[in-house]
């Protein structure tokens, strides 16, 4: 058939075009390549790459209203958890509030044997570290093992997966699994470790602490023939010596130590004040309560508890073995007479020993057994767990790995890669690393695998800090990310999956239950997730005393000592960062120094007698040599009261990867820590050599004398207990006469006492506050320029010498003065006092003028130079809710903790009841380990704070100048010398 | 009345035997010429500063007063120093329009509008800088009685700074007036003169239908007489209540009933020296030599010996309380001044306040423009310092050594500073291009009649 399309085609007159659809159109290659559909296809595939890549990983995303309640759940009603602190090993319990479903503070449980309701720094700032939204988010694989490609994150079934065929290579390869840990004192953990390495043929734990105090446990392993650290009872201690120990600031178990040690500093208790001597070298928080003080060389420290140890056995009849060692004569004879004064206490006296010593320690143990304190002021019957790292088998770890004899590494609540010399390099030889951590840390760079661990305020654990006391975490909330309990990652690899609930209950059922008693485990299960520990009897007697002497005598006869340099390094960790676990947490980092007042860094510090002689000055470089060990370079903070040869600097700082707020931040001196069989921290030689670089501290206070102002009142104790009436001031009395109507009084007067004798200075009050409160962090640069926004603050000068200085801590607030300076000069009224007695800012009427900061004397009030960050989705969730967050230009102070007042009293009047004296308890208060602060209602004349109020010590600081401060100082007494007592009221003006 | 015969004696008021014409012609011409080179220089300059000023102001609203130096110690530095300086730069124009006018001193009547309009151009300053210190200028208005809906709220009437926004805004409204009513005869003959158009038409409105008239003339003396009579109380009250923002706080340092007379004193004798400062640079450029006359430079120099050393004695006084008192802080304040971290500052000052009036004891000094405008300028350095150190040296060591700081301004407050200074001087130097410099309606009054 012939399609035709005209007449003319059919008749053959026209031809039909030869094409008429050509297939290639006049057009460039590239647009015939892409077709209609081609483009529509693409088009497509964009637009759903573009959906895809808009959507979110996270799963849920919903609010949902609460229509069905929870039960024993109600909407912004507290919920209080008794958990376990994970600051540090000391175990401390703690009671966690938790506001719809978050926690929001965190408080020491005062019925908890550790901590007594005391909670330190740390302890407060593990909050800010559970919202920490760098933590790691789940599990990660590196791409190819030893040094190979960029870590990707994958999910838990693959990890397990990837390490399942992990082990088996392990085991093909002779089973070699090595568990690397801080002291693990949750008995659950221990267990699912030793589990998990039953499946090896060579399985086995290290525990190790960065700040090692190994040299105890082998001491009492020669004196007792038990490896052990006695628990310290410092509450019933007359006489406490302590040697290079600064068991408030952050020895063991600072916070529990704080509480003991201030109950029996009373001046008006039946017994009397406790006295405390500190032999130290370097100038530590404890240090600077200490009634009496000696300085002693870094390296001395062992010769003298030879000494020590002589003179008190010899003084309670004993007859101990001559001296060998020589010692500096003043030392010599302080020895004697400290001898003397533990001998008048002996039963009620203890002495402790920092030092990583052997030989230190085996004296210190003669000497606490000598005085019989044993099973008094020290218990080796329920020892303390805190501390059960081992230098040698660390170092005997590092050795192994380094010959490639480890086929796998496992590090469970550590970061070696930071806190041990050397570590670095032997891990690289073990072909499986295993990080257990919660942060991306040094150690987690190092890692095949990562399991991150639950955060403890997420999980639920267990721990044995003090022999048969038994403590409980339980979780306050879902965990924040993908990320799984230790002990579950544990359960798992060893083939017998559990949950950490359940692993927790099977073992308090088995261990804790039947020694605890009761009918049955539900009831008592559910006591103790109410109490939050449990206490159980044990039976087994002390070890008695069996030392080879002959032995010490004749390995302290060959000891070989290290040279005693000009200059020796004092290694220690400061109360803010300890060993630098922290130093992502900027509550932590920006919290000042007790002593030196200086956040953000390390430093190196030296005595002022010693800066002077080398021409240096407090901020200069410097540069620390030691042959075989890398240069230190510090800035320099001159110490008075420091040993004129020693070198102190802070351990845990110059974290590689620390996080935003720690890396980079200071210098790492744990590559000088030696090892052996024994950590060193101190004595090593130090050469100082000065650069010409200075650089700026960032320091919050930076004058340390009272200029011979009334601020801090001291008084021997001697004077006091002779005529307490001699502490009153000369302070002008009743109210002056003034132009304005006094404020109308209501029914409560709210004021506060803070008894000086008792307060450490160990700032544990300042991170409480921060917490409770919402106050920002603002960074070294800004601290640099003297804008930290603490509301508390706490003072510290120097009295006396430079060389023997005295110290004093003084915490500082808004006074809530009831003729506010403040007050008057704000034009719009921002600043207010209330009828309760309260000096009220009011945020949102504020304009920033800050008049009322440049008027207050005592320049509490802090002013919102910037906008301050609260945008971290999950920082934030650590803000109160109760309590405002400030925004730019607005000033803000102390409150009080107003909300806390506002909440009793609420509760007082649903309960239909009259407000309970000391119901009502400010944050500070209620963290402060010695328990200094007293806050209360005036109007209540069987109050405790109206009684305080008639204290002899009591006196107002600035009293003179008539603004009638509510908070109220009492007199620090000291059981020593005074320096300048003979005027104890010099300085003050009497108007 | 004595007037009439001192209008009479002085033969130097005005020199070069002007006629009224000639003062018209001669006071009038920069108006209505083409701004000269050296002009357009000056306002490129000042003009600059100004511009940097804003950015600096701009930097500080947008991420907050943490761009300054402040800290938790030392609240005020730069933004009050500042603020105090204007306010006492301003004093000096309305003393001599009001107090000097009330006396009868007709040597007044060539420097008064100029001293006027930098009394209003320095109150502008003073007033920016209250504004931006806050924290949150944005609601600036709080710290106005404004009937308001927020509730009960209202301002505190015990605070010295409402006593400051009364006192400022009062006095800025009574020299706006003051000046504006000294200048309708002159806008009048600026009209008269003016061609016609929009300037014409501007002037008829601003010169309030001025027809030189008895009755104008009567109305015109009697209110100037009352305004003057008005802003006299106002040299003394404005910067007495500035100087209570200090004095009735509780630092040391501050807290002084001295205060009062001695701001006021300072501020005249700032005053004094900036509006010479001026008038040597205009009279020099505007070619106003036989108007500003070395006698009128003579006078105005012995104010300020009067002042500096009223002011040196003010000093003294404070030194001496401060031991007379017994009261360590306040000891101590003033030792710190003298001796501590900011001794520089005090020595500035001191050396700029005490010392340098001092030369005006001398004729020859007191009659060479070019000494005289060094020697005030020195004494402007040293009065904003002393308002520096009366700020900085009293806070940064009060009560508490641990709350002991140093306070650094950064470049945001420098720039601020000059910022002011530029729109000072812009200000002013817009000001003699289009208004003029010198009250012609008063000189005239002060012409010897009987030349022509």
């Amino acid at each position: 058939m012939r399609i035709w399309k005209s007449l003319g085609q059919r008749r053959g007159e026209l031809q039909p075009p030869a094409d008429e659809f050509p297939e290639a159109l006049p057009v460039g290659e590239s647009v015939r390549q892409v077709t209609r559909r081609d483009f529509f296809r693409w088009s497509g595939l964009g637009f759903a790459v573009g959906l895809a890549s808009g959507c979110d990983s996270k799963k849920a995303h919903k609010a949902m209203a609460l229509i069905q309640g929870q039960e024993g759940f109600t909407p912004g009603v507290d919920a209080w958890y008794a958990t376990t602190c994970r600051g540090c090993s000391a175990g401390c319990g703690i009671l966690a509030k938790s506001r719809d479903g978050r926690a929001i503070k965190l408080e020491g449980n005062p019925d908890h044997p550790v901590g007594r309701g005391a909670l330190c720094a740390v302890g407060q700032a593990q909050l800010r570290d559970l919202y920490d939204g760098e933590r790691l988010k789940g599990p990660r694989i590196d791409g190819s093992g030893p040094g190979g490609s960029a870590a990707r994150d994958c999910d838990w079934a693959w990890l397990d997966r990837d390490l399942e065929k992990a082990f088996a290579e392990v085991e093909s390869r002779g089973g070699r699994v090595r568990v690397l840990s801080n002291t693990l004192t949750s008995p659950t953990l221990r267990a699912a470790v030793g589990r998990f390495l039953e499946g090896f043929a060579e399985g086995r734990l290290v525990q190790y602490d960065p700040i090692s105090t190994s040299a105890i446990r082998l001491a009492y392993e020669r004196t007792h023939g038990v490896s052990l650290m006695p628990a310290f009872h410092l509450e019933q201690a007359r006489f406490i010596l302590g040697v290079e120990a600064d068991f408030m600031g952050t020895w063991i178990n600072p916070a529990g130590f704080g509480r003991a040690y201030a109950s029996g500093r009373t001046p008006d208790g039946k017994e009397g004040m406790s006295r405390h001597v500190q032999v130290e070298s370097g100038m530590s928080l404890t240090g600077s309560n200490a009634d009496s003080r000696v300085r002693i060389a870094p390296m001395e420290t062992p010769a003298f508890m030879e000494h020590l140890a002589f003179e008190v056995e010899r003084h309670v009849g004993l007859n101990p073995a001559a001296r060998i060692l020589p010692l500096d004569p003043k030392l010599s004879r302080k020895a004697e007479e400290l001898a003397q004064e533990l001998g008048a206490h002996a039963g009620q006296s203890l002495v402790l020993c920092g030092f990583n010593d052997l030989h230190a320690q085996i004296f210190t143990a003669r000497i606490n057994r000598a005085l019989g304190n044993e099973g008094r002021t020290l218990d080796l019957a329920k020892p303390s767990l805190q501390r059960q790292g081992d230098d040698a088998a660390l170092d005997s770890l590092l050795r192994e790995m380094a010959e490639g004899r480890v086929d796998a590494l496992l590090v469970l609540e550590a970061n070696p890669a930071f806190e041990v010399p050397g570590f670095e390099q032997s891990a690289r030889k073990v072909p499986l690393r295993i990080g257990l951590g919660l942060h991306d840390d040094e150690t987690a760079a190092l890692c095949t695998h990562l399991a991150p661990d639950h955060h403890p305020l997420e999980t639920w654990r267990d721990g044995e800090p003090l022999a048969g006391t038994w403590n409980l975490h339980q979780p306050l909330l879902n965990p924040l990310f993908q990320t799984r309990d230790a002990a579950e990652s544990l359960a798992q690899w060893a083939g017998r999956p559990a949950t950490a609930q359940d692993q927790v209950k099977t073992r308090w059922q088995a261990e804790v239950f039947p020694k605890a008693g009761g009918l049955s485990f539900g009831d008592f299960w559910h006591g103790v997730v109410e109490r939050g520990f449990a206490v159980v009897a044990i039976e087994a007697p002390p070890p008695p005393y069996r030392e080879d002497r002959a032995r010490t005598h004749s390995e302290w006869t060959a000891r070989a000592f290290l040279k005693a340099a000009d200059h020796q390094l004092l290694l220690y960790t400061k109360v803010s960062n300890l060993e630098g676990r922290h130093a992502h947490n900027p509550w932590l980092q920006e919290l000042p120094d007790p002593i030196t007042k200086i956040t953000w860094d390390n430093y190196a510090q030296l005595s002022p007698g010693t800066a002077e002689d080398l021409k240096l000055q407090q901020g200069d470089v410097v540069r620390l040599r030691h042959p075989g060990l890398p240069d230190l370079v510090l800035p320099v903070v001159v110490q008075p009261g420091l040993h004129g040869r020693t070198v102190a600097v802070a351990l845990g700082y110059g974290r590689a990867k620390g996080g935003k707020h720690g890396t980079g931040v200071g210098t790492n001196a744990f590559l000088w820590v030696t090892m052996g069989a024994l950590r060193g921290y101190q004595g090593l030689p130090v050469e100082l050599s000065p650069t010409p670089q200075r650089t700026e501290l960032a320091c919050t206070q930076d004058h340390h004398a009272m200029e011979g102002r009334e601020l801090v009142r001291e008084m021997g104790f001697a004077a006091y207990a002779k005529d307490p009436a001699a502490a009153r001031p000369h302070e002008h009395s009743g109210a002056l006469p003034s132009l304005y109507a006094g404020h109308p009084k209501g029914k409560h007067q709210w004021a506060m006492v803070i008894d000086l004798s008792k307060c450490s200075g160990c700032s544990a009050c300042v991170i409480s506050c921060q917490a409770e409160n919402n106050i920002p962090t603002v960074g070294r640069d800004e601290v640099r320029r003297k804008r930290e926004m603490h509301w508390m603050r706490l003072d510290r000068y120097y009295t006396g010498s430079e060389e023997e200085p005295g110290v004093v801590h003084q915490p500082m607030l808004c006074q809530q003065c009831g003729n506010a300076p403040c007050e008057n000069v704000c034009p719009v009224v921002a600043t207010v006092h209330s009828d309760e007695g309260l000096n009220q800012q009011v945020y949102n009427r504020c304009v920033g003028t800050r008049y009322c900061a440049n008027n207050c004397p005592y320049k509490t009030r802090r002013f919102n130079w910037f906008e301050y960050g609260h945008s971290d989705p999950v920082e934030r969730l650590a803000l109160n809710p109760d309590v405002t967050v400030r925004s730019r230009g607005v000033m803000e102070k102390c409150s009080f903790c107003i909300q806390r007042i506002q909440h009793t009293k609420a509760q007082a009047k649903n309960e239909g009841r009259e407000l309970r004296d000391g119901e009502c308890q400010t944050a500070c208060q209620q963290s402060c380990p010695g328990m200094a602060i007293l806050f209360g209602d005036l109007n209540d004349p069987g109050s405790e704070i109206s009684r305080a109020m008639t204290d002899p010590k009591r006196y107002l600081v600035l009293g003179e100048l008539g603004v009638m401060p509510a908070v109220n100082y009492l007199t620090k007494i000291r059981n020593g010398e005074v320096p300048g007592e003979a005027a104890p009221h010099a300085g003050g003006p009497h108007a | 009345m004595p007037d009439a015969a001192a209008s009479s004696v002085d033969p130097a008021l005005i020199q070069g035997h002007k006629t009224y014409s000639q003062v018209t012609e001669e006071v009038f011409a920069p108006t209505e010429q083409a701004p000269s080179k050296a002009w357009i220089i000056a306002v490129l300059c000042t003009g600059s500063l100004m511009a940097l000023g804003a950015w600096a102001v701009t930097q500080t609203l947008t991420t907050g007063i943490g761009t300054w130096g402040l800290n938790k110690t030392v609240g005020w530095a730069f933004d009050i120093t500042n603020f105090v300086f204007w306010v006492g730069i301003g004093h000096a124009g309305t003393l001599i329009s009001a107090i000097l006018y009330l006396f009868r001193q007709h040597w007044r009547t060539s420097i008064n509008r100029a001293a006027e309009a930098m009394t209003i151009f320095a109150v502008m300053c003073a007033g920016l800088f209250p504004l931006i210190h806050m924290g949150r200028p944005w609601v600036a208005h709080w710290a106005l009685p404004l009937p308001n809906t927020r509730g009960p709220l209202w301002v505190n009437f015990r605070s010295p700074l409402l006593w400051d926004v009364f006192a400022i805004s009062t006095y800025f409204i009574i020299s706006a007036v003051f000046w504006y009513i000294g200048l309708l005869p002159d806008l009048a003959t600026m009209r008269d003169r003016a061609a016609g158009g929009l300037r014409k038409a501007a002037l008829s409105v601003f010169s309030l239908g001025w027809n030189g008239s008895n009755h104008t003339w009567r109305r015109y003396e009697s209110l100037y007489g009352l305004l003057a009579g008005l802003a006299t109380p106002l040299v003394v009250s404005v910067h007495t209540i500035v100087s209570m923002d200090f004095a009735t706080s509780v630092i040391p340092g501050w807290h002084a009933t001295l205060f009062p007379p001695y701001f006021v004193v300072g501020a005249v004798f700032s005053g004094f020296a900036m509006v010479l400062c001026l008038m040597v640079v205009a009279r020099k450029l505007m070619g106003f030599e036989e108007y500003i006359t070395l006698s009128h430079l003579d006078a105005m120099c012995k104010v300020v010996l009067t002042t500096g050393s009223i002011v040196a004695l003010a000093y003294a006084t404070e030194f001496f309380t401060a031991w007379y008192s017994v009261n360590p802080f306040e000891r101590y304040v003033f030792l710190n001044r003298a001796m501590g971290p900011y001794k520089w500052a005090f020595w500035t000052m001191v050396s700029c306040n005490v010392v340098t009036p001092q030369f005006f004891w001398f004729e020859k000094i007191r009659r060479s423009p070019l000494l005289v405008f060094i020697l005030c300028i020195f004494v402007n350095i040293g009065m904003w310092f002393e308002r520096f150190v009366i700020i900085v040296t009293s806070l940064h060591r009060d009560y508490l050594p641990s709350s002991w700081v140093i306070y650094r301004p950064t470049f945001i407050e420098v720039a601020t500073l000059l910022g002011s200074f530029g729109l000072f001087l812009t200000l002013f130097l817009v000001f003699c291009r289009v208004l003029p410099m010198i009250a012609a309606s008063e000189v005239k009054g002060v012409l010897k009649h009987g030349d022509h």
